[in-house]
């Protein structure tokens, strides 16, 4: 029995017969006389429980139901009559028992209705369709219904489940304690869990009580009433298999193939499908015809080996298998059992060996029942479901900024850039002649991303993944363009592809070897790769020529030691010039100002150029720039000098750097210490660094610095209402100025205000930075800050002071007007730093009357940021917000979203950029609404370090 | 064996698991052969007919309920199995009743409902 199945589908032809062949069982003498009385006998013992409408109903025998079908319908109450008498006593006294019970309840109305119901439907083997001309929804719950409990189950054993209980109930259902469970189910796209009908959760738990694999501990949940009903309503994504349609072959010799339905069976479960045979033309045991065949094919079906597949050819099969071997029958060719029509093979496959989901054909393996076929009509190759796949995709694929077009609908035809998306509407801006510039909103699925010959576009998806080229033609959703790498023409669909300006593969790697690898290709030949493609490389080999090589074709790489690439590398671009782009642990990412190239090298080998003409290193012993670590906040250096009209720049060079050459170790010894925060992770070391640290300045007698403490304590100059947090000291007429300088010890807390000064992370050039003398005494070189003075006055670049005491509150008074404003950069939201702040930050939409943004109307409003995440950088930046006041939510392009500058005493707010970048903090005076340069005293959030320091207002954005 | 009117209950893990595709009752191929379908075996005659269970019954059908008490129960009368044996039913069903099924029943009167959900009023 257990093969009937299996023989249905291996051997293909007989689609129905499978059942007839296989299925003689002995069980067949046993014969309606003999079951009949005993269904009787057992019917009679029915539980009481039960209605008693079909225990009736199945009494009755067969040889009165001959005579009297007729008058049951007619007349029900002569009937009840008859089956009444022929009932054994026992159940009937229960039945009048609980007769009289039940009508004493009831109306006469009722009484005879229920009468008449029941005897309509009493006969026994006829069929009745029962209540199927009930509507469904007269059917649904109600509040006398039981309950429906929601119970955990192990996934993957629902169904078990459902029946262990089914089992279980029939097997208690005399003992003492039996289930009082009504029915349980489950769904097939509900996994993990099942559902069981029930007056009360302690039925549920007790008739789950020791099965395997259910889970009450995590909860009975009851299902609230009005979704009742939709549990048993769920539909599995219909996998509506229609002739045409495409599938794939799960298993065997066909496996992943892919096949168009040609027919299915009346009851749906099996299809015959078409497909391209895969013969093997070259059999190894040649000739070998019949019973070792057979043995062959299951040889074969392993899917590594399959023979290729092509299409059915009468005279190459003739030939290797012998004129014999292949008979026709009209169209249809058979061998060895198989039938082949127009070179396809033509087979019945049971539903479950096929696959209906996600079948996605390409474009090729369309184009080989197209073209192959020859036979094939164009009808049958249905481009629409292909089509279809491609617009469910369309939504994800789609972004604010495509171009695209209406392919269906009353627009169809119109051009638009898609402006925003919400949900499945899109709305686009038309492009076009009377169109233009208005806004329409329109179904996603019915538009599709428009490209036009000499696009160059991109491959986001599919096997060519990757690609780009140079687009020869579009016809419908299908684009070819001429691939940039293999210079073929590759057509996909439209789908898939993105505009886009960069050339080539996204990496240049190929399996394990990379662009520039040394590999060997076989013993006497090795070779450089010199270009990468898709799948395969351009080698150059020691013979001086190139080839196209596969990966597999590559027997090793060649190790080459390390130092060999490097010089190889640094030599050739030595004494190039480039733009610090980002930085890694030791490794640096340059674009070269030659050839616009970003390469990766490492630190050590990179010197800052300096505006005197020199340079440096900007790592390690001579590197002097105390913020060396994060330049990639900096930007060029060679913008430096801009920045800083430095007033004490004596000779053009800014003292902060210019004088230090090394010397100076308050700030120059960042680079060379362990730091941290090295690496570009965009902290600022100099002070946030070493009050946490092992103090990289302290390597002078590992004093800890006095400003270094201050900014982590309660800050001792607070008490003047101003905080001599760094940037205070840089910007504010410093009353304490001289304090430090009096105080000695303390003098160091200058220093960071300096080193912050000259630091280009944060647009303020202030000048105050200038106080280079205290800079200079940074605490880590001497003994005591105090004496620091002294010594380090010489690294000033030459500006003498004579007092500190004075020198800091010339640049200070200065400076007062310096400040710049945060000039938002347009993606600040998605900003790595506020990641975890991004849905509480408070913005506002601003700019859109400007530029009549979806008409100004949200111009102003405060919104919640719902999501952002960075969008293909050739594209706006959307974001999803909820709008404050109305609760509506939107994608808004993310250049119109702003800060919310905070205005309240003890509001939260996270610090957008400068140093502290990142940081919550708490509003600790109440801002002067004037200005947006004001500072005020913040205090950081404890994870960081509690500090009070002062905030330009600007540089923060308050949090909800 | 508990109960008479409880159609026989299949191994779950049963290969040949088929539901009926009037009556939604699950059974393995085996019983619609020697028994029929306890529910509709009147008018789809499955009894030792291979053939017609092929056609009446399918192997493509989604959820099992296993139907306990159907009288009382609700999801039974939802499912309109509420005056059917006890036992293991389909929530959904693929495919159609022959077409001469679907002749008779209409010839009696009765409102051919598909089990798999087509139509939902």
């Amino acid at each position: 029995m257990s093969d009937v199945e299996e023989s249905g589908y291996e051997e293909p032809p007989p689609r129905r017969k499978a059942y007839e062949d296989d299925e003689e069982d002995d069980e067949e003498e046993e014969d309606a006389e003999e079951e009949q009385p005993g269904k009787k006998k057992r019917r009679q013992k029915k539980d009481p429980m039960a209605r008693f409408l079909d225990i009736e109903a199945e009494v009755s025998d067969e040889e009165e139901e001959e005579e009297d079908e007729e008058d049951f319908v007619n007349d029900p109450f002569i009937e009840t009559a008859e089956t009444g008498a022929e009932d054994d006593g026992r159940h009937h006294a229960r039945l009048d028992k609980r007769r009289e019970l039940e009508e004493d309840e009831k109306s006469p109305e009722q009484i005879a209705r229920e009468f008449s119901e029941r005897y309509n439907t009493r006969v026994p083997s006829r069929f009745t369709g029962d209540m199927n001309e009930i509507p469904q929804r007269l059917l649904m719950p109600s509040v006398h219904d039981a309950s429906l409990w929601q119970i955990r189950v192990k996934p993957g054993r629902e169904r078990e489940i459902v029946f262990s209980l089914m089992r279980k109930s029939l097997d208690l259902e005399y003992t003492a304690k039996p289930l009082s469970i009504i029915s349980a189910f489950q769904r097939d796209s509900l996994p993990g869990m099942i559902y069981v009908e029930a007056r009360s959760s302690q039925q549920v738990q007790h008739a789950c009580n020791g099965l395997v694999g259910v889970y009450p501990s995590r909860g009975i949940h009851l299902v609230p009433i009005d979704e009742m009903a939709s549990l048993l309503m769920i539909k599995k994504q219909d996998l509506a298999v229609t002739p045409g349609s495409w599938v794939r072959i799960r298993r065997g010799k066909y496996q992943g193939d892919l096949a168009q339905v040609v027919d299915i069976t009346e009851n749906g479960d099996e299809v015959g499908l078409r497909y391209v045979p895969r013969i093997d033309l070259n059999p190894r045991d040649d000739m070998d015809l019949g019973g070792s065949k057979k043995r062959k094919k299951t040889t074969t079906t392993n899917a590594s080996a399959r023979p290729p597949q092509r299409l059915f050819n009468y005279e190459e099969v003739v030939k290797v298998f012998g004129r014999n071997t292949v008979s026709k029958r009209g169209q249809v060719f058979v061998f060895l059992g198989d039938s082949y029509k127009d070179g396809f093979m033509e087979k019945d496959f049971k539903l479950n060996s096929i696959v209906l989901e996600d079948v996605n054909p390409t474009l090729d393996e369309i184009t080989m029942f197209s073209d192959g076929g020859g036979g094939l009509e164009d009808g049958m190759v249905d481009l629409s479901i292909i089509a279809e796949a491609s617009r469910k995709a369309a939504l994800s694929v789609l972004q604010p900024g495509d171009h695209i077009e209406v392919f269906e609908g009353e627009q169809a035809g119109v051009h638009g850039i898609v402006e925003e998306i919400a949900g499945d509407v899109l709305t686009i801006t038309a492009v076009g002649v009377d169109l233009e510039g208005q806004k329409i909103d329109l179904p996603a699925r019915s538009v599709r991303k428009r490209f036009k010959p000499g696009d160059h576009v991109k491959v986001m998806a599919g096997k060519n993944a990757d690609e780009t080229g140079l687009v020869v033609s579009v016809s419908e959703n299908v684009v070819t363009f001429l691939s940039d790498m293999s210079m073929q023409e590759v057509s996909v669909f439209s789908k898939d592809l993105r505009e886009a300006a960069e050339v080539g593969n996204g990496t240049n790697i190929v399996g394990d070897y990379e662009l520039h690898d040394l590999v060997q290709l076989d013993l006497q030949t090795v070779g450089v790769i010199f270009k990468t493609e898709r799948d395969s490389f351009r080698v150059l080999d020691q013979n001086g020529q190139t080839r196209l090589v596969h990966p597999h074709q590559i027997s090793m790489r060649p190790r080459l030691e390390p130092c060999h690439r490097h010089r190889f590398r640094r030599d050739r671009i030595k004494d190039t010039f480039g733009i610090v782009k980002d930085t890694n642990g030791g490794v640096a990412r340059v674009e070269l100002n030659t050839g616009n190239k970003v390469i990766s090298i490492e630190k050590a080998k990179i010197h800052r150029k300096l505006p005197n003409g020199k340079s440096e290193p900007v790592e390690g012993p001579g590197a002097t720039w105390g913020r060396n670590n994060n330049f990639n906040n900096m930007g060029p250096p060679s913008s430096m000098p801009n920045r800083t009209p430095n007033p004490y720049a004596s000779g053009g060079r800014t003292p902060g750097w210019g004088g230090g050459g090394g010397r100076t170790p308050g700030w120059g010894g960042g680079g060379r210490t362990p730091n941290p925060y090295a690496g570009g992770s965009g902290q600022t070391p100099a002070w946030n660094a070493s009050s946490r640290t092992p103090n990289p300045h302290a390597f002078g007698g590992g004093q800890t610095p006095a400003w270094n403490a201050s900014s982590k304590t309660p800050n001792p100059y607070a008490a003047g209402g101003q905080t001599p947090a760094w940037n205070t000291s840089s910007r504010t007429p410093n009353p304490y100025a001289p304090t430090p300088a009096l105080g000695g010890g303390e003098a160091g807390w200058a220093t960071p205000g300096r080193s912050w000064g000259g630091d280009s992370t944060w647009n303020a050039p202030t000048p105050a930075s200038a106080p280079t003398p205290a800079s200079a005494p940074t605490p880590g070189v001497g003994v005591t800050p105090a004496s620091t003075w002294v010594p380090t006055q010489p690294s000033l670049g030459g500006f003498a002071a004579p007092t500190p005491g004075m020198i800091p509150s010339t640049p200070y008074d200065m400076d007062q007007d310096t400040n710049d404003a945060y000039d938002i950069p347009l993606d600040w939201l998605l900003d790595a730093s506020l990641s975890t702040y991004q849905s509480t930050l408070r913005v506002r939409i601003q700019g859109t009357r400007l530029d009549n943004y979806l008409e100004g109307k949200y111009e102003s409003l405060e919104v919640h940021v719902l999501a952002a995440s960075p969008a293909a950088s050739n594209f706006d930046q959307t974001a999803l917000v909820k709008m404050d006041s109305t609760s509506e939510e939107r994608t808004v392009l993310m250049k119109y979203l702003v800060p919310v500058t905070p205005s309240m005493q003890d509001e939260a707010a996270v610090v957008l950029t400068g140093p502290r970048k990142g940081e919550k903090v708490k509003i600790r005076q109440r801002p002067d609404a004037s200005s947006l340069l004001e500072l005020v005293v913040v205090e950081s959030e404890k994870e960081y370090g509690g500090a009070f320091w002062e905030c330009q207002k600007d540089w923060m954005c308050a949090v909800w | 064996m508990s109960d008479p009117v409880s159609a026989i209950i299949p191994q779950s893990k049963s290969r040949h698991l088929r539901s009926c595709l009037l009556c939604s009752l699950i059974q393995t191929s085996n019983d619609f052969r020697s028994i029929g379908c306890p529910n509709c075996e009147e008018i789809l005659q499955l009894k030792d007919n291979p053939d017609r269970i092929l056609s009446c019954t399918t192997a493509s059908f989604d959820g099992v309920i296993a139907v306990i008490d159907p009288e009382t129960s609700w999801v039974a009368r939802w499912q309109r199995t509420a005056k059917y044996a006890r036992g293991m039913y389909a929530v959904r069903v693929k495919g159609r009743v022959p077409e001469d099924v679907e002749a008779e029943l209409e010839s009696r009167g009765i409102k051919y409902r598909p089990r798999d959900q087509s139509d939902q009023d």
